[in-house]
């Protein structure tokens, strides 16, 4: 599962894929490769705001950890989850 | 907070004019975009233009020509609080005076509305429940026979065996099968009959209604009902082509007092208070059919204003209860012919619809209410 | 909008999630739910009182709302025709306590099996006030209901011979009804039940009546559907009895002095085929009664004219009654997101006990404000069966395991049809009209469930001793106990 995400997260880095997405602080996102539009919840845009700015999965989870108060292991489970995610839209 | 202003504006020419409709589809086009287009294009309108809509691709909410913002509302099958509560919504953010409701399905919520309305200040002219129903599709040969009108000969049916019989009571074939709300189609057989019928049912449920057709020429006339048995300004027009859908892309203006005659009928018959299109059939016996009336004014409104009987800012002016209507002598042989347009959206247009549920331009004018656009969408989303 | 984005507001927790728009219906507010959403009472009642005494889920029904129900849809009719009688259909609530209620208020019992007829009579319903109609009338029942005297409507001829060949055998004239069925061109035609017009088979029995020794017709009989939108479909449907009980009079052994119209009058639930909401796709009561009325007074003022007594109306609403008189509370036990983006929520109660939700869009309230914007939703009843599904859409804001949800209306069809598949059926509470609660329905447990079973001899112990393998040997299974990464 680990490596899933892991592999995700490389992919979607190429070519400044993640850091092109534009995205709206109401959650509403483009991405211009494709033309599709999305709608991210609250955590959904703290965490793509992360990854965005380079930070692994790791440091993703360990910052929304902070950030919500909720344990590492909660986060890291959906930092990977969102991952898979993103992997099927982008 | 609801904008509350005593001194609401009396002068129409400075109103703000909410008007649904605002889908505006080549196929099938609403009619709000044309009567705002009408009202935009009045010579003496300076008020703000609000489109009220029901999807984020209904192309007259970003048209900056003509509405000055756009702000989607519940869909007719969410009932009259839902609307109610998104009305108040978005007359706190834009202090309207009028709203032109131009859409047979929300028209009910509309009625069921009214005098909350009616206390902000906001204006509609709309009919009553009744004369919304008698009007309606399956009272309509009812209705005809009451007034002295021809209407075709119509049946409602709900056994489709009716199809397989019908040529022997007197049913040929082709017949126009209708919904009871939406939709008519022609059948040439009864095997065509009974799958239309089958879809109808589907769609809108039973009873089926099945006309005989009129061979002859289809006419529309536009006009508004002032509720005191008057009709305000009709525009006639014959249809010259038609889409897939029957509907009219192509039409002229002309002059036809027997015509205008049948809709001064209908007017009177129901004390008809609102704008309304009725649909005729001039047979090439020589006598004027009744198809239909809208309670609405037609997607082709437009071409009044080009005709110079503006009837969308005639309506704005009945309501404000101007003693002249400034309205042209009828004229013939004014052509309409539709053609899709592109509309350019920015992403940020977009966005704002369809997260916020609305996109406005800045109020400069009397209705200030102190906050940036963002801020007014959160307060009401 | 940027690439980059600052986030003041971050929100509370929840996971992470992505949805791709989809065109077509885009329109956030097209379904909304008005904000002031919340029902924290029903019938007077806090809904958290009636979960900690009696349980989730729980039926619940409003005794004053009933009875004004009652006598507001009599009074519509009994104020344009004074011979108008209602009869309370059994079929569409039979709880004992509601029966008693409609009785008190004066209705007649409309059953349509042995079952519903045994009932009545058990609840001290006097035969001569029981209407007995339905396609099934074994003869035993036949026997007794003559006995009673209750009302018989005939669905088809072998019910009309062996009607006569019970009466001869008791040596009775047993005056009866029929039920009919006719085209009135505004509902689909319901040709199943009873005798049809159109094509004879109404004078066949009308023939094999007046040839009869001992039965009298006294009665027609007609339903014309269910949910019935449109009151010009009974004004329709009361031209045509009266005009067949026109052609009737002076018939041998026919003096027609009942018009049943049976029931079908809509409560205010949103059909899933309606396009429009109930409070505008339902008329009101009295339209229907303005409608029936009026046909009725025109189709028999030639009574009048020949000095005969005008007939008696009976009508059978159940669902326009009892409906919006019930309502369900349930609670949810569990969340997802689907695969597809939508929110799901899993509640104690499904189609097991919401039967009607196969065709209604029944009204869901929360009972606590909830933080969280509003989406759309799918609610899951609790049965290993994909059709479970209490609202395939609905738009509400995040729901929570405990949170409690209230349902209506739930009144019709839904304590009768329900289904005994997998749950115990719950409580069924009357919130009195006098004050206070009491259960006319108790929830069932595993004596209920077992009481019918019986188990031959054979099967009497259960032996297992080296039968069965385990499902586990022992509590060290090496897969269970390793942690998974």
């Amino acid at each position: 599962m680990t490596m899933a995400a892991a592999e995700l997260l490389k992919e979607l880095s190429k070519d400044d894929r993640l850091s092109r997405i534009a995205v709206s602080d109401t959650g509403f996102i483009f991405d211009p490769q494709t033309g599709q539009s999305f709608t991210l919840n609250k955590t959904g845009l703290v965490t793509l705001s992360h990854l965005k700015k380079g930070s692994s999965i790791d440091e993703t989870a360990d910052q929304l950890a902070r950030q919500y108060g909720v344990t590492e292991e909660v986060a890291l489970n959906s930092v990977e989850a969102f991952l898979l995610q993103l992997g099927r839209y982008l | 907070m609801l904008h509350e202003n005593p001194m609401r504006e009396t002068n129409w020419r400075r109103w703000n004019v909410a008007i649904t409709g605002m889908n505006a589809s080549p196929e099938s086009p609403g009619p709000g975009f044309a009567v705002a287009r009408s009202i935009r294009e009045h010579r003496h309108f300076q008020g703000r233009i609000i489109g009220l809509g029901y999807d984020v691709l209904d192309a007259g909410l970003y048209s900056k020509t003509v509405c000055n913002g756009g702000y989607l509302v519940p869909y007719p099958s969410a009932g009259r609080d839902a609307l109610l509560e998104r009305i108040y919504q978005v007359h706190a953010l834009e202090g309207l005076d009028a709203i032109i409701p131009c859409l047979d399905a929300e028209l009910q919520n509309f009625i069921g509305i009214q005098s909350e309305l009616n206390n902000l200040g906001i204006k509609m002219l709309i009919p009553t429940r009744e004369q919304f129903t008698l009007r309606a599709k399956d009272h309509l040969s009812e209705f005809c026979r009451s007034i002295g009108v021809d209407a075709p000969e119509t049946k409602t049916i709900t056994n489709p065996l009716f199809f397989d019989e019908c040529e022997a009571q007197g049913w040929q074939y082709p017949l126009m099968v209708k919904g009871i709300f939406y939709d008519a189609t022609v059948a040439r057989n009864s095997h065509e009959a009974k799958a239309i019928f089958a879809k109808l049912v589907h769609s809108w449920g039973y009873p089926v209604l099945v006309q005989k057709i009129i061979p002859g020429d289809e006419y529309d006339l536009a006009a508004i009902g002032d509720g005191h048995c008057r009709m305000l300004g009709a525009v006639m027009m014959r249809k010259r082509g038609l889409t897939e859908k029957g509907k009219a892309w192509a039409g002229v203006t002309v002059v036809d007092e027997a015509i205008g005659k049948v809709a001064e009928k209908i007017i009177r018959g129901l004390a008809w208070r609102g704008p309304l299109e009725v649909e005729v059939m001039k047979g090439y016996d020589g006598k004027i059919y009744l198809i239909e009336i809208n309670p609405r004014f037609p997607a082709w409104i437009y071409l009044s204003h080009a005709v110079g009987r503006n009837l969308p800012a005639a309506l704005l002016q009945t309501l404000a209860n101007e003693p002249e209507l400034d309205l042209s002598p009828p004229k013939p042989g004014t052509f309409f012919i539709r053609h899709a347009q592109e509309l350019i959206v920015e992403l940020d247009e977009f966005e704002s619809l369809y997260v916020n549920g609305g996109i406005s331009t800045p109020i400069q004018e009397t209705h200030h209410t102190g906050l940036n656009d963002n801020e007014k969408f959160r307060a009401a989303s | 909008m940027d690439s980059s984005v600052d986030i003041t507001d971050i929100g509370t927790w929840e996971p992470p999630f992505i949805q791709p728009h989809k065109m077509g219906a885009l329109n956030k507010f097209g379904q909304r739910t008005l904000r002031d959403n919340i029902c924290r009472e029903v019938f007077g009642v806090p809904v958290n009182d009636l979960v900690r005494r009696y349980g989730s889920p729980v039926f619940v029904v409003g005794e004053k709302h009933l009875r004004q129900n009652i006598r507001r849809i009599k009074s519509a009719f009994e104020q344009r025709y004074n011979l108008a009688v209602h009869g309370w259909s059994y079929k569409t609530n039979y709880i004992s306590a509601i029966c008693r209620i409609l009785h008190q208020e004066g209705s007649l019992a409309e059953v349509v099996s042995k079952f519903e007829y045994e009932k009545a009579r058990f609840l001290g319903v006097p035969g001569e006030q029981i209407i007995f109609n339905g396609p099934n009338k074994p003869k035993d029942i036949l026997r007794r209901a003559i006995e009673d005297g209750a009302l018989i409507q005939a669905d088809h001829m072998e019910e009309l011979k062996m009607l006569e060949a019970v009466a001869d055998e008791l040596g009775r004239i047993v005056k009866i009804g029929i039920r009919i069925n006719f085209d009135t061109g505004f509902t689909e035609p319901w040709s199943r039940f009873g005798f049809n017009l159109e094509s004879g088979q109404v004078n066949e029995a009308i023939n094999f009546i007046s040839r009869s020794d001992h039965l009298r017709l006294s009665s027609l009989h007609s339903h014309i559907g269910t949910f019935v939108l449109e009151p010009r479909a009974y004004a329709e449907q009361v031209r045509i009895m009266c005009e067949l009980m026109r052609k009737l009079e002076g018939v041998e052994n026919v003096a027609i002095d009942t018009i049943d119209i049976g029931g079908g009058i809509p409560s205010r639930n949103a059909l899933q085929t309606i396009y429009l909401p109930p409070e505008q796709a339902v008329p009101d009561i009295n339209e229907y009664a303005d409608a029936i009325c009026e046909a009725l007074l025109a189709g028999t003022r030639y009574r009048k004219e020949i000095g005969k007594e005008l007939p008696r109306l009976i009508f059978e609403s159940g669902r326009a009654v009892i409906d919006d008189a019930e309502v369900l509370i349930t609670s949810v036990v569990g969340t997802k997101r689907l695969p597809d983006g939508r929110r799901a929520a899993i509640l104690d109660a499904g189609t097991n006990l919401l039967f009607t939700a196969y065709w209604y869009n029944h009204q869901v309230k929360m009972t606590r404000n909830a933080a969280g914007s509003e989406e759309e939703t799918v609610l899951y009843g609790p049965l290993c069966m994909n059709i479970d599904v209490v609202r395939h859409s609905i738009s509400l804001p995040p729901l929570a395991a405990g949170d409690h949800l209230v349902i209506s209306p739930v009144g019709a069809y839904n304590n009768t049809q329900w289904l005994q598949f997998i749950e115990y059926r719950p409580n069924v509470v009357l919130a009195q009209e006098s004050g206070g609660c009491s259960v006319i329905r108790q929830a069932e447990d595993l004596g209920v469930m077992m009481a019918q079973d019986q188990i031959p001899a054979h099967l009497a112990s259960l032996d297992l001793s080296g039968k069965i393998r385990p499902l586990s040997r022992s509590g060290n299974h090496p897969t269970l106990n390793r942690k998974l990464v």
